[in-house]
């Protein structure tokens, strides 16, 4: 209630000395009262909230006065009179004054417009009263991070697209979290300002309760993915002597809870990514193993080998089925762990075509390619952690696994190539000006992150500052701050003259750009003692925000450059370091090549497969999979389907279709992979359509035999 | 043109000998190229022939296909010059 007219202080010193005029005028303010009018008010405000001198605040205030007796306005409100104060401290040259007295909200016909009409930017909020409310209060936040956490040099490079800050509207959360199923199997459901306390689960129906309502409330506060770590694994003590029927319902249970829970961030699901391993990941081998009622249960986690894997298969049969619509689930997300001990563990193979049976049917299967000793936990669209040796020591108690992303900056390489005029050493130090200001956006979100922990579980993140067990929830020395990049393969075009995949000193060029951004970001991560990562931006909306900045910036070179159709506006640049969504290469040469740059972006990447309709053999899929983890430094695949649902007949075929092919209704939705998850395409932003439409369906690669597909290493 | 490419760091204990071993080399008019990963060009190249570790060999052929590489290991001079392609031993 940032109003004039409101203020609650004690200025009383102030108002003795000042003179109030009898104007017959009432004052609408926005906590729904009207009062009289008071000039003093005035004076107060600019006192209390800027650091203009007492009679400055009474001049400024007897002008505004002045002004709104000789304009005969017949309704006056809070804010025009803020407007008013404004002006007047522009005509003053106080600069700072003016923007410290902002009031932050929007104009009646965007909120009229919002209400009506849904918003495209993340494909995941459905339109609804719930979804209103975040984006009204998404973009007062937004506004206040620009002017308020940020310093303006850092807030200008995002109004420029220079830079995205994403989650500006969320700017009182970190970015994501991985999370331990551990802490609440330890420690019950006791959050801070919760009106009930739950002891630690005993049923495993219980435990899954408890997760979704302690996912819910992380949700609120994080602007992301949660993830949670090994939950097969984690979830094994606890249905040791189930049936399989009863096992199915539980899994069934798990998915349908995560993908209809529509709660925090204007009731979107929640974003989460389940983490599952065929073998026992051999940092918990040892570990004591908590069952029912937090206790532990005298065996370590190898003992659970076999509930688990049962677990995890019991998963993917329901995601093999889909929804009551024969859907593909868009969340909760499966990230199954490649490793080389899931090769060594029996039972393996038919597995894998079990998962390569849905990701070929559903598209659901997320392929993580964990080699040699690296163990990662994953937690949104394609976000890894790699754990170092204090988290192996911490994976003794596993409860202590949290981890968080505080916030993920992405760099727009097109706009640095567009400024360096095709000379290699000016391209270079744009490149580290644009990663240093990016460094300098983390400083500041951690700075604002801190001060909000600083107030403890009396504060607005008590969540993330509860301590159950000798350190904060949210355990900041173990932050990453991410830093993204849209466009490698078009700073490349303009700047070398071709493509990545059109040629192999095109595609070097890309290498070294990004060998370059990881050298600094080692650097400032030395300098700061903070951990800095690159991470492939998913880039939903931000590959078409930057598209169009520089359609406008940067005209007419960039509209040779930018990808997609300029005459319906539907522009992007290719997300991070991804080779042309169009460009006919075969899958695996594709998962390669793309996966050279993975090595260097340490916070996780990640290849699509689009599939089309194209629906290859588990066989054939499982080959590739077993191809990418041996002769590949790929991260992480996904292959992805696109599915055609009708609204009438509530049937599901395979294909992007205007109608369906069952009742011919034309009342259909297309489903497909937006950037890491499955979503609905009306919902989608125009860049993303744009982009849909040119990308490449591997349908001929994929339909080749299983022996042809071989990899050219 | 064939030739041998060698990958290091400034902080690794087995890389000075195979530094060395591409001084002899190089004397013996065997093309080599020095790539430092903490350089810019040299954790290109090295993403490039996905090397993960120090110090690492790669011998191309002609066509700048990958004869043979030594991925985080020393061979001996004499390995190394087994496989030389013809023309640059």
């Amino acid at each position: 209630m940032a109003t004039v007219i409101e203020m609650k202080g004690d200025h009383q010193e102030f108002k003795e000395e000042v003179e109030t005029t009898d104007m017959a005028l009432f004052v609408r303010t926005s906590d729904e009262a009207m009062y009289g009018w008071d000039r003093q008010k005035i004076v107060d405000a600019l006192i209390r909230e800027t650091y203009v001198d007492f009679d400055t605040a009474k001049e400024v205030a007897r002008e505004v006065e002045d002004l709104i007796a000789t304009s005969k306005i017949k309704m006056i409100t809070a804010p025009l009179i803020r407007e008013l104060v404004d002006t007047k401290l522009i005509e003053r040259g106080l600069e700072q004054a003016r923007k410290m007295h902002t009031r932050l909200g929007m104009p009646l016909y965007d909120v009229d417009q919002l209400i009506l009409h849904p918003n495209k930017e993340n494909a995941n909020v459905p339109h609804g009263p719930e979804a209103t409310n975040l984006t009204l209060a998404e973009r007062i936040k937004k506004e206040y991070a620009l002017l308020s956490v940020f310093s303006q040099e850092v807030a200008d490079a995002h109004m420029r697209g220079d830079i995205h800050l994403h989650d500006l509207g969320f700017i009182d959360r970190p970015y994501c979290s991985g999370q331990s199923l551990e802490y609440i199997k330890r420690f019950g459901l006791s959050l801070p300002n919760s009106i009930a306390m739950a002891k630690p689960a005993k049923h495993p129906e219980v435990l899954l309760a408890h997760m979704v309502k302690f996912a819910a409330a992380l949700q609120s506060h994080f602007a992301g993915a949660i993830g949670w770590d090994s939950i097969n694994l984690f979830f094994a003590p606890y249905v040791v002597g189930m049936s399989d029927q009863e096992l199915e319902q539980l899994a069934q249970m798990m998915i349908f809870e995560f993908s209809q829970q529509a709660v925090a961030r204007g009731g979107q699901a929640i974003f989460t990514d389940l983490n599952l391993y065929w073998e026992v990941p051999k940092h918990f081998e040892k570990v004591p193993a908590i069952g029912p009622g937090g206790e532990f249960t005298g065996k370590t986690y190898s003992d659970y080998l076999k509930e688990s894997q049962r677990f995890a298969k019991a998963l993917f049969d329901v995601y093999q089925e889909g929804d009551g619509s024969g859907r593909p689930f868009f969340f909760p997300k499966p990230l199954v762990h490649i490793t080389e001990k899931f090769f060594q563990t029996p039972g393996h193979m038919d597995f894998l075509h079990h998962i390569c049976d849905v990701a070929s049917e559903k598209g659901n299967t997320y392929f993580v390619f964990d080699r040699g000793e690296t163990a990662k936990i994953s937690e949104c669209c394609r976000l890894s952690f790699k754990l170092d040796q204090t988290d192996l020591e911490d994976a003794k108690q596993p409860w202590r696994m949290r981890y968080c992303a505080l916030q993920n900056v992405t760099l727009n390489l097109p706009r640095i190539a567009y400024l360096a005029e095709g000379e290699d050493s000016k391209l270079f130090s744009k490149i580290a000006e644009f990663v240093e200001m990016v460094v300098k956006s983390h400083l500041e979100k951690k700075l604002f992150i801190e001060k909000l922990l600083s107030l403890g579980e009396k504060g607005p993140l008590a969540l993330l500052a509860m301590d159950r067990d000798g350190s904060p929830y949210l355990r900041m020395h173990r932050a990453s701050f991410l830093i993204g990049m849209v466009g490698l393969n078009e700073l490349v075009q303009i700047h070398a003259g071709q493509e990545m995949h059109q040629s192999k000193q095109a595609f070097k060029f890309g290498l070294k750009v990004i060998a370059h951004m990881k050298l600094l970001v080692d650097k400032f991560s030395q300098r700061y003692g903070m951990r800095f990562v690159l991470e492939q931006t998913p880039a939903e909306s931000t590959a078409y925000r930057f598209a169009k900045l520089d359609l406008k910036y940067h005209s007419p070179k960039s509209g040779h450059i930018v990808k997609g159709d300029i005459s319906k506006g539907e522009v992007y640049y290719t997300n991070s370091t991804y080779l042309n969504n169009s460009a006919v290469l075969n899958p695996i040469e594709r998962v390669r090549q793309e996966g050279l740059f993975h090595p260097l972006i340490e916070a996780g990447a990640l290849s699509h497969i689009w599939l089309g309709e194209a629906r290859p053999s588990k066989a054939s899929l499982a080959n590739f999979v077993i191809k990418t983890f041996r002769l590949t430094q790929n991260d992480q695949i996904a292959f992805s389907p696109e599915f055609t649902t009708c609204n009438r007949c509530n049937r599901t075929n395979r294909g992007l279709r205007s109608s369906c092919v069952y009742c011919g209704s034309e009342d259909v939705d297309g489903i497909t992979r937006i950037t890491g998850y499955f979503t609905k395409v009306s919902s989608w932003n125009k860049g993303k359509i744009g982009e849909l439409r040119n990308r490449y369906r591997n349908q001929a690669f994929l339909g080749q035999k299983e022996e042809e597909m071989v990899l050219k290493a | 043109m064939g030739l041998i490419k060698i990958f290091t760091k400034a902080h690794c204990p087995k890389c000075p000998v195979v530094r060395e071993m591409g001084v002899a080399l190089k004397k013996e008019g065997v093309p080599v190229l020095n790539y430092d990963l903490d350089t810019i060009d040299g954790l290109a190249e090295a993403s490039f022939y996905s090397i993960l570790s120090t110090p690492s060999i790669v011998i191309e052929d002609e066509e700048e296909r990958e004869v043979i590489s030594w991925r985080g290991e020393v061979p001996t001079l004499q390995e190394v010059k087994q496989y030389l392609p013809r023309g640059i031993s």
